[in-house]
């Protein structure tokens, strides 16, 4: 996208009937580390890439628990995702509070948007710049959403945003249609899977990323580390038997990189030399 | 700081009840709930109006049934019916059920307590929303619970004791409805404000159903009855 004279105010129209501000707001999210959920008829998993700015940092939280039955991962400006989160939070909290009973993911992400939306023509407000996946259950079942900075919502099987989602999305592409039937162990797995997708051939370890449940009979919770890096385990080494499913990167990438043993760890600092992905 | 209360006059808020309606007996049988109540309101000791309606359905889940002051009755199914409005706007597929009306009617009825200005009844809340039964009850000071049966008024203390005695699980819809009845005739000889046009309505998965008021069959020929206060303290 090119600067033009239509794009320093959110509520200037182009002549084409684009608010430009607004998608700028979308590239910001495109901009924020991968963030992916998918869901079955019973459970959803959200997982994120959480990579920390220097060993003495920590990690940047991109998963909230909303409610024990909601709860969102966030790509873009963490600090709107964190406001966001918070409205969330509190909209929960004042239903239950009133009737006694858990607020409808479908209305909560209804509210969300509204939200959003109201910046996209105020000329006082700049649009949030950040994209929600939220996950939760409803009497209906379980859904996953996507919040737009637009206020557009969309409801999904599967979805993931942030830098380097395609390679994510296009392995969910590929899965979607069982996941309605998926156990929740195989719904973790395909979230991990897909996690790994967005590395584009750094190593999957527990360390950079974070997997969230939500499930019948399971309220929303963060797996922690000892959790998550059990699963890669499990199913890096049922990995060796798959054939090479991955997308595009060329073979050689992926070889020095996901061979499981811990010298590599070294292997993997060293991929940034390899050209990253184009989306 | 000004209080509500203290920039209310008095004359704005609930002092004493003016038209009031009696007993609501209701309990949970196979299906759903069953409930009832007479059509009678009264004037103090005046059995004024005859045809009251007590029981009214709420949205597509519940059954409210009032005692109390009936224009306080009348001003709750205004926010029940703005709130069951808003509720179905989302058009979502979502809709509140019985649980939810019974705890939104509850911080409404604690909320007025608490300005001193209450909303004079005691209400009685039932329905079904996928399978699950739910049945309660929330008073004018906002005290509420859930139970099998629920009554209100003098139920409370003439028909609770029968519905323990009798009431189980799974009663089919002719013998709630008889229970209701043996309940209902109990007020009918003992409580005062009572008069003999009852109301019975169901609400089951399928709905409400509000069936037409009639009378019970009374007998007046217990010997109890032919002199009652022979042999009572004080008497000769």
């Amino acid at each position: 996208m090119f600067r033009n004279q239509y794009d320093t105010d959110v509520t200037t129209w182009s002549p084409a009937g684009r608010l430009f501000q607004v998608e700028y707001a979308m590239e910001a999210v495109k901009q924020g580390s991968a963030a992916i959920g998918l869901r079955s008829k019973t459970h959803v998993v959200l997982a994120c890439v959480n990579k920390a700015n220097s060993e003495l940092s920590s990690h940047q939280k991109k998963i909230f628990k909303v409610d024990d039955h909601i709860g969102v991962a966030i790509a873009g400006l963490t600090a709107d995702g964190r406001v966001l989160s918070r409205y969330m939070r509190n909209e929960c909290i004042n239903y239950s509070y009133t009737y006694e009973s858990p607020l409808p993911v479908g209305r909560l992400v209804v509210q969300l948007a509204d939200k959003a939306q109201v910046c996209t023509q105020r000329s006082w407000k700049r649009p949030y710049g950040v994209g929600l996946l939220v996950g939760g259950l409803d009497e209906s079942g379980a859904h996953l959403y996507y919040n737009c900075p637009s206020g557009n919502y969309f409801e999904y099987q599967a979805f993931a945003i942030g830098s380097r989602s395609q390679a994510a999305k296009t392995y969910l592409e590929r899965k979607f249609e069982n996941f309605m039937g998926s156990s929740r162990e195989e719904l973790i797995k395909d979230a991990l899977i897909a996690t790994r997708e967005s590395l584009q051939g750094e190593k999957l370890r527990s360390s950079v990323c974070t997997v969230a449940v939500v499930g019948v009979g399971e309220p929303f919770h963060i797996l922690d580390q000892e959790t998550v890096q059990k699963l890669i385990d499990e199913f890096e080494i049922v990995r060796e038997d798959e054939p090479p499913a991955e997308p595009q990167p060329p073979a050689e990438q992926d070889a020095p990189a996901d061979q499981g043993t811990g010298a590599d760890q070294g292997a993997a600092a060293a991929s940034p030399d390899v050209a990253p992905m184009d989306i | 700081m000004a209080s509500n209360s203290d920039l209310v006059s008095d004359t704005q808020r609930t002092l004493y009840p003016y038209v009031t309606g009696t007993s609501v007996v209701a309990l949970k049988y196979k299906d759903g709930i069953l409930m009832a109540a007479d059509m009678g309101g009264s004037y103090g000791s005046t059995l004024r109006y005859k045809s009251i309606d007590r029981l009214k359905p709420i949205g597509k889940h519940s059954l409210l049934g009032a005692s109390g002051e009936i224009s306080d009755f009348q001003e709750i199914l205004h926010y029940l019916d703005e709130l069951i409005l808003y509720d179905n706007m989302w058009d979502d597929g979502n809709s509140l059920g019985p649980k939810e009306v019974h705890n939104y009617l509850t911080q409404v009825m604690y909320n007025r307590r608490n300005k001193f200005n209450p909303l004079w009844n005691a209400l009685v809340l039932g329905g079904v929303k996928n399978g699950q039964k739910y049945l309660g009850m929330v008073n004018m000071i906002g005290i509420n619970f859930e139970d099998n049966h629920v009554a209100t008024g003098l139920g409370n203390h003439l028909t609770r004791p029968i519905l323990r005695d009798e009431w189980h699980e799974n009663l089919t819809f002719e013998e709630g409805v008889k229970l209701l009845e043996k309940c209902m005739r109990v007020l009918l000889y003992r409580d005062r404000s009572a008069v003999n046009k009852i109301q019975i309505s169901k609400i089951t998965e399928e709905g409400a159903t509000l069936f037409p008021p009639y009378s019970l069959k009374t007998y007046w020929e217990f010997t109890a009855f032919k002199n009652p206060t022979v042999g009572a303290e004080g008497s000769w």
